[in-house]
């Protein structure tokens, strides 16, 4: 008999420490929140132009891979403004991180780079402290060729001015074929 | 000698659980021997006054003493024709062997006995850490005291993030073993330390090779194993209190153990607890922008006892906050790049803080534990423990702070793992002593959104004997043990566990032997030969993502095979007074190693391209030589030096490999060869036990055998850092107490260096000069 009380004891007092614990869990932070940039949309507005291209990876890294559109513009056109897009659409319903983006333009930079296709790009916004931000661009076309644009998100850049390397960290790194035609 | 294997004897901890109103059938046995030659002792008279009790040894210098009681000093008087009179005041738990050496007249200090059936490894290569490396460096971390062993290491994200290397083989590869119980968290991550506070611990060892046998499939390459100091023997209050500081990183930390046994009972008490805070470390040059660390633990321990039946109880808590350095946080290839080509960190903040901001990793880790020991007869004893573990880690990244998820982890892990032992053990019965055993095993691993490895429920079996022979003086001693264990996984890839579509399972045999032959008392060799397994985890089967600390895109393998470990070593002890050399050889051959294989090809993702590794198996071979040595040259000066050697390479699978290197490939992230060497002077004749002061360096060679393809390419140059060690203890007044105080330098010439096996090496140099000092005072005693 005496032996049966000291088997129980413990016992008992394991199993209340076990309810403290699942009990302890679960009103905690028990749902994780992780951000996947999955699309990037390109948006070209212009005289007569309304046009959006997308890069896409709805199933994140790995699996089946990003389905890329091909940018197509009109040779030797200016005044053709870009706006550019991020999207969560793993989520649903789609998470529109531009929001968030906007919001914290002082901590973030795009960079647009085009190799080979004749077009040049300009700045068309400032962040809250006047540094170039780039969220929205003015494109202007050349000569029919054809080559690519390169876009990068840079987050916490410590270097604004400095578009080459701006520091921080690469929150995406998309490329666009592009043609002019 | 006998005070030595009572004191290590004593530190397992049942033989501290205050024991029960008293059982009078325990039997001593012993074995006599001529101190200095090591012959047996026939016809020597045995008498335990208190008991009115008496034995003559035989041929063999053996005898035996029943129905002794429990828990009672005995005086055991020995005299021999030849010999002086020899008296030992001894204290028994339970059915107990020991040895007896007749020296001059020796009336020794009245020690407590026990012997265990199943003892730690005693065929296999163990090294303990000594009481000065414990001393120095258990403030810091358990890696950091474990990589003072030669032929231990550690794989390192920064200083905070430790985790153990044992030859070569880390994380699900070897087992950590706490208090008699496996930890279990989520090891397989190379940044994920293991959850164990060093403060608890009284006494801590590395088991080296497969240990499959007896830590389970954990065990393929050995096992770290620590076991608290006993619970408090005598009536009353005992226990101690001791604080350190760093110079680097203005570190604190606190801990302190109160140990209480109530009068007149056999009901034995302890609270533990430690606090830690540190924060950004320094190199030479700059400060780590957010290397900032917070730790608090807590454990509860309690023993009593009723008769026949001991009963042990271990409640504990581990609390802990890893800032991870800024700089290492990257976004994709061309970042590492940036990061790898810059001689300092980019984006950090150089400046001492105590705070830690994103990405940091939170994890905690609670135990319960109960065991019930019954001594069934002067032979037999049978235990249960029943054991509970829940682990839960969440890694909080850089993110936009507006938004959800502001206050949220981007990754968390939740893990609760249920184990039941039973087992039944026994003393040597013609010469043999050893046990048997089951085990059951039951996991639930919760991983949310994102986390890399989907979800799983494990359950498993074990079946496990072990057996040894003895007999006295025959130089020979044999080991043998044979083990069984069964896993079966069931996984989601879809992430509701109510929605499980994969399901695995895997079962095998371990087995190990071992021979020692004792060629003089302080000289032995050893062979050892061990057959471990591990089943393939659930992050090698199912993984898919990118590794970005390693700017890696890794998938799993579905069809993965287990690992199977064939481990040979051979060790030779020499122990002489202050002379202490131990040297061991091994050679491990693993079947169907499993490793991250790199693809020739990139996987496009909206950060960019990564370079593809997706897990393969072939077979392996790591071998090497780990020793160290004491060497006596002068009254209180010893030399030290410690060695490690390894060579781990693979064995191509197929002939589609570039059949360079004859058929073979280097393992990535294998150790560097590394010696350490210094000078110790002390006084008095144990290590803490007086005035100490040890100077030692310590070279790393530059790491030269690495994988012809991947990215961890370039080996930081060879180094050397050079440490002190100094202490003293003060002995306060006749009531027990005393005070030791410590000195601990740490890369003493402020180089600046980097480590191959720090995952901070592409960033940022390794932690400049560190002065620790520490005080620890202890009462009761």
């Amino acid at each position: 008999m005496i032996r049966t009380t000291f088997f129980i004891r413990p016992v008992a007092l394991a199993m209340l420490f076990t309810s403290l614990t699942f009990q302890a869990c679960k009103d905690d932070d028990t749902t994780t929140e992780q951000e996947n940039i999955t699309t990037v949309e390109v948006h070209l507005t212009g005289p007569g132009m309304d046009m959006k291209f997308y890069w896409r990876d709805l199933d994140g890294p790995g699996g089946t891979a990003p389905v890329i559109d091909e940018i197509t513009l009109p040779a030797m056109t200016d005044n053709i403004m870009c706006h550019l897009h991020v999207y969560d659409e793993s989520k649903t319903p789609t998470d529109n991180i531009t929001e968030e983006i906007e919001a914290e333009n002082v901590d973030h930079l795009f960079v647009l780079t085009p190799t080979g296709a004749d077009v040049s790009i300009a700045s068309d916004d400032t962040d809250d402290n006047g540094a170039p931000f780039n969220l929205e661009t003015l494109w202007t076309t050349g000569s029919a060729s054809t080559g690519t644009l390169n876009i990068k998100l840079h987050h916490e850049p410590t270097d604004k001015a400095n578009t080459a390397s701006p520091g921080g960290e690469t929150d995406f790194d998309v490329t666009f074929p592009v043609k002019i035609q | 000698m006998l005070n030595s294997k009572a004191a290590m004897l004593g530190f397992c901890l049942s033989c501290a659980l205050g024991l029960s109103a008293q059982d009078c059938h325990i039997a001593l046995r012993g074995h006599i021997v001529e101190a200095g030659t090591g012959e047996p002792l026939a016809y020597a008279s045995v008498s335990v006054p208190e008991a009115e009790k008496g034995a003559i040894s035989d041929e063999k210098g053996y005898f035996v003493v029943a129905d002794l009681c429990e828990n009672t000093p005995y005086t055991v008087e020995i005299s021999h024709v030849e010999c002086d009179h020899f008296t030992q005041v001894v204290r028994l738990k339970e059915n107990t062997e020991m040895d007896f050496r007749l020296i001059h007249n020796a009336v020794l200090k009245e020690v407590v006995i026990r012997e265990k059936a199943i003892a730690p490894a005693p065929a296999q290569p163990e090294q303990q850490v000594d009481e000065i490396d414990l001393a120095a460096s258990r403030g810091i971390n358990l890696g950091e005291t474990l990589r003072r062993l030669p032929g231990v290491t550690t794989l390192n994200t920064g200083l905070t993030i430790s985790k153990p290397v044992i030859q070569g083989l880390h994380s699900n590869r070897i087992a950590i073993v706490a208090n008699g119980l496996t930890l279990e968290g989520q090891q397989w991550g190379s940044e994920h330390a293991p959850e164990i506070d060093p403060f608890s611990a009284g006494k801590i060892s590395v088991v080296k090779g497969a240990a499959g046998v007896r830590y389970g499939t954990g065990a393929l390459a050995g096992a770290v194993v620590l076991e608290p100091a006993p619970l408090r023997e005598e009536d009353g209050m005992g226990g101690w209190v001791a604080m350190g500081g760093f110079s680097n990183g203005l570190g604190l930390v606190a801990s302190g153990a109160l140990d209480w046994h109530l009068p007149s009972s056999t009901a034995a008490f302890r609270l533990q607890g430690t606090a830690k805070k540190s924060g950004n470390l320094r190199t030479p040059d700059y400060y780590l922008g957010n290397t900032g660390a917070a730790e608090f633990d807590l454990s509860a321990m309690a023993g009593w006892g009723k008769e026949r039946w001991t009963h042990e109880a271990v409640l504990s808590t581990f609390n802990q906050r890893l800032g991870i350095l800024r700089a290492s946080h990257i976004g994709n290839l061309t970042d590492l790049q940036l990061a790898i080509d810059s001689p300092v960190p980019l984006n950090n903040d150089d400046a001492f803080t105590y705070g830690i901001e994103r990405p940091y990793q939170q994890v905690g880790h609670m135990t319960a534990k109960y065991k019930v020991t019954q001594r069934l007869s002067d032979k037999w004893k049978w235990s249960g423990q029943y054991a509970f573990q829940f682990n839960h880690r969440r890694e909080y990244d850089v993110v936009r702070s507006s938004g959800t998820a502001a206050d949220k982890p981007q990754l968390s892990f939740r893990l609760w793992t249920n184990t039941i032992d039973l087992s039944a053990e026994h003393m040597p019965i013609g010469h043999w002593q050893g046990g048997a055993g089951i085990q059951g095993i039951q996991q639930t691993n919760f991983v949310g959104l994102g986390g890399l490895i989907p979800d799983y429920r494990t359950a498993g079996a074990s079946l496990w004997a072990m057996e040894r022979w003895r007999r006295f003086p025959n130089p020979w001693e044999f080991e043998f043990g044979v083990r069984y264990d069964y896993r079966r996984t069931s996984a989601t890839t879809s992430g509701s566990l109510s929605n499980i579509d994969t399901l695995v399972h895997f079962g095998s045999i371990s087995a190990t032997a071992g021979v020692i032959y004792h060629f003089r008392k302080y000289l032995s060799a050893t062979l050892n030969s061990g057959y471990a397994w591990r089943p393939p985890h659930v992050n090698e089967l199912f993984a898919r993502g990118v590794h970005h600390g390693a700017g890696t895109y890794e998938q799993g393998r579905p069809d993965l095979s287990p690992e199977k470990a064939l481990n040979t070593s051979l060790s030779i002890s020499l122990q002489k007074e202050r002379l202490d050399v131990m040297l061991t050889l091994y050679h491990n051959r693993i079947r169907d190693f499993i490793y991250l294989d790199p693809q020739n090809t990139f996987i496009l993702t909206v950060r960019g391209a990564f370079p593809a590794y997706f897990y393969a198996q072939s077979d392996a071979v790591l071998q090497g030589l780990d020793g160290n040595a004491s060497l006596p040259f002068a009254k209180n000066w010893s030399l030290e030096a410690r060695i490690s050697l390894l060579r781990g390479y693979r064995l191509l699978a197929d002939s589609l490999e570039t059949p360079a290197n004859d058929g073979q490939d280097w393992l990535p992230l294998m150790p560097v060869d590394r010696i350490q060497y210094g000078l110790k002077w002390s006084l008095g004749g144990q290590a803490n036990d007086g005035t100490f002061v040890r100077l030692m360096a310590a070279t790393a060679l530059r790491q030269t055998r690495i994988p012809d393809e991947g990215l961890l390419k370039d080996a930081p140059p060879a180094f050397t850092t050079i440490g002190l060690d100094a202490g003293h203890t003060f002995r306060l007044g006749t009531s027990g107490r005393s005070l030791e105080i410590g000195l601990s330098v740490q890369n003493l010439g402020n180089i600046r260096y980097r480590e191959y096996l720090n995952f901070f090496r592409f960033y940022a140099d390794e932690p400049g000069l560190n002065v620790g000092l520490r005080a620890k005072m202890a009462f009761g005693g």
